[in-house]
């Protein structure tokens, strides 16, 4: 009987102080964040600036044929690959999709399981930090997701990670077509995976996709639609810089996992 | 006594939900660089469709057929722009991006499903400051200025709408209006433009974290990428300090499940980022847009200061040169060196004081606050805002003012209680 009103009471009276917060005129009493802060007078501290050249030194030694690549990459995107994902999309109800991109992960757990294997470890966090850092540096105000727009909730264990585990440095970046942004050491280590997914054979797979061209195109159509990266997305002239250090850092990242 | 505390209470309590929406379960973060980097905890995120249950798509209109682009930019020829449709009638709401943001950023992503949620048609716009825009649709290149940039988007939108139209058939009953930061302040201005040409006659228009005086909120920005920061030293870099605070994290708690705690877990750990990290992260993701501001309005322009006037950009060509010098200008600098130079020039006898006021909503004061169908919502702690600024919004807008305690720059915006507010105003329930 009288537990309601009391429970009324309480809540009334917690909004009466929120109320006394916002001043006289009900209105939130103006906050500056800026004042806990200390801040450098123009000129006298260069850390944005000199962070940010150091950013842009990456190895890159046929750049030219390389953002050629990344603007094909694009086109290709624009014309080809995502209109027929988007027709994909439109055409197969959700469920058969998971059920395609569950296949086609399955069989990709072999060269997972290998990597991990030969890293000596099972348990890896690294998709998550991947997604932590791109959230926590591109993602600031949530200007777009681009942990999530890079496509690496797919990020498995790969070659090019057990060759950065063991200290072999990443070589010059490449940007592959259709494949997008890698550098020499994980090419090397995509080429390595496919033959171990090859060799194993697993469930017969590579036989029965031989015998079924169309196996392939759905593979290649399943690998672009999970991965949400689109080119353009940085919102930026200097897409492929950024994406470039980005790429760089977030293999760092995985392969300290 | 008891009973009358308690009415006092109820009555107190009603008028507070009544002056700022509250709800039981208000937006929590209370810091507010935290706020704007990490937004609304899932749990209170108002629930909106799928973006591949949207019927959507991006489509491109060419605005300025004379202007001529280098290979490299090729793709910004055309303006592009994301239409979300029904095949009914409905009013059109036009979404204008902030300060570096596209009409694809996952921001407006969002707010698109909220209005087409109910029942609206969406078209979303690039900031005019974004690279895109400048190169397809700006017609000085010189972003910036309230009225000119209004102008730019009044065209753009009328081809927009009528490309749109064409296209998808579209069916459109009345025309509405909403910006986000810097593109809320270009929204006040296009609907103010708009009650001279009486084009679109927009029956509502929503400014939702917007500046008030421009060139004052452009320094709290450049200011933030100057945060001295603990720990980091003289040759350490910043990001490098921050991946490595990321990886320590990681490495020690073995990864976490980031969907439903981003950020929690690190922000309670040994190494959370500090006040000053963050307000540095934002800032620094604004100096990145400034850069591409100058770079773009210089290319434009063909002022030389960062790719040469007279080399053609190849697609192959290296842009990174013209990134590491446009770095060191941030937003003040671009005023400086290349919006304040034009625009005295044709104001001859003016201070560059006078050129801030033509760019601040108090230069449309009036029109503001007589409008009823105009509001705007903020925080208390949006660090765009400064004492003044804050307090213009309030008085200006009255009880159209939809002001928050806590969210920062936007952090709240997705928050149930916010969305309600917005959807109440842009439906007209209250206020017709």
């Amino acid at each position: 009987m009288t537990k309601l009103p009391i429970t009324r009471l309480l809540a009334g009276c917690v909004l009466l102080t929120s109320l006394a917060a916002q001043g006289a005129d009900g209105i939130p009493a103006y906050h500056d964040p800026l004042l806990e802060l200390t801040i450098d007078t123009e000129g006298s501290n260069y850390q944005f600036e000199r962070s940010s050249l150091e950013a842009l030194k990456v190895h890159d030694p046929i750049e030219g044929f390389n953002r050629r690549v990344y603007r094909f990459n694009g086109q290709f995107d624009d014309y080809v690959y995502l209109p027929v994902v988007n027709t994909y999309q439109m055409v197969t109800p959700r469920f058969v999709r998971t059920g395609v991109s569950n296949v086609f992960a399955n069989l990709a757990d072999v060269p997972n399981l290998a990597n991990s294997l030969a890293q000596g470890k099972f348990q890896k966090g690294a998709r998550t930090t991947a997604r932590l850092l791109f959230n926590s540096t591109l993602g600031v105000l949530g200007l777009f997701d681009v942990a999530k727009a890079m496509g690496l909730p797919q990020e498995p264990e790969d070659f090019g990670q057990t060759l950065g585990y063991y200290g072999v440095p990443t070589g010059p970046y490449l940007v592959l077509p259709l494949l997008g942004p890698s550098t020499l050491r994980d090419t090397t280590g995509k080429a390595v995976d496919w033959s171990i997914e090859d060799t194993a054979a697993f469930l017969d797979n590579r036989h029965y996709m031989n015998d079924n061209p169309w196996a392939y195109g759905l593979y290649a159509i399943n690998l672009r639609y999970i991965n949400g990266f689109r080119y353009g997305s940085l919102d930026s002239p200097f897409e492929y810089d950024q994406i470039r250090y980005l790429y760089i850092k977030l293999r760092e990242l995985q392969i300290r996992q | 006594m008891n009973r009358y505390l308690r009415y006092l209470c109820i009555s107190l309590a009603a008028l507070a939900s009544h002056v700022a929406q509250a709800d039981e379960t208000p937006y929590p973060i209370t810091n507010p660089f935290l706020a704007t980097i990490v937004g609304t905890p899932p749990q209170l995120v108002a629930p909106v469709p799928a973006e591949t249950d949207v019927r959507q798509t991006d489509l491109s209109v060419t605005v300025l057929p004379e202007r001529h682009l280098p290979p490299a930019l090729s793709r910004y020829r055309d303006l592009h722009y994301r239409l979300a449709w029904h095949n009914e009638p409905a009013p059109l709401v036009f979404l204008i991006a902030g300060t570096g943001s596209g009409y694809s950023s996952p921001r407006l992503d969002y707010l698109k499903r909220v209005f087409w949620q109910a029942g609206m048609h969406v078209i979303v716009l690039s900031s005019p400051t974004n690279h895109d825009f400048i190169a397809a649709a700006s017609r000085s290149g010189l972003p910036g200025l309230g009225l000119s940039d209004a102008r730019d988007l009044h065209s753009a939108m009328s081809l927009a709408a009528e490309h749109a139209r064409k296209r998808k058939k579209l069916q459109i009953t009345e025309y509405r209006l909403a910006g986000f930061s810097l593109g809320a302040l270009n929204a006040a201005f296009v609907a103010h433009l708009d009650q001279s040409l009486q084009q679109f006659d927009f029956t509502r228009t929503l400014l939702l974290n917007p500046p008030v005086d421009l060139y004052a909120s452009i320094q709290r920005l450049d200011a933030l990428a100057r945060t001295q920061l603990d720990g980091v030293s003289s040759g350490e870099s910043f990001y490098e300090h921050i991946f490595e605070k990321l990886a320590r994290y990681f490495a020690e708690s073995g990864g976490t499940d980031i969907e439903s705690g981003l950020f929690h877990g690190i922000q309670s750990s040994d190494s959370a980022l500090t006040d000053a990290e963050l307000a540095m992260l934002i800032g620094a993701v604004f100096r990145f847009a400034a850069a591409d501001l100058n770079f773009m309005a210089d290319l434009i322009t063909e002022g030389g200061r960062y790719a040469p006037a007279d080399e053609t950009l190849k697609v192959s060509t290296s842009l990174t040169p013209y990134l590491r010098r446009a770095l060191f200008c941030d937003f003040s600098c671009y005023l400086e060196t290349q919006l304040w130079p034009v625009w005295t020039d044709a104001n001859q006898g003016k201070t560059i004081d006078d050129m801030a006021w033509d760019t601040s909503l108090y230069s449309i004061t009036s029109f503001l606050r007589d409008n009823p169908h105009i509001a705007a919502l903020t925080n208390a702690d949006d660090f765009i805002l400064s004492a003044d600024n804050y307090r213009f919004i309030a008085e200006t807008f009255g009880e159209r003012a939809l002001i928050y305690p806590h969210g920062g720059h936007g952090g709240n915006l997705q928050h149930r209680d916010v969305v309600a507010t917005m959807l109440q105003f842009m439906e007209g329930d209250s206020h017709d």
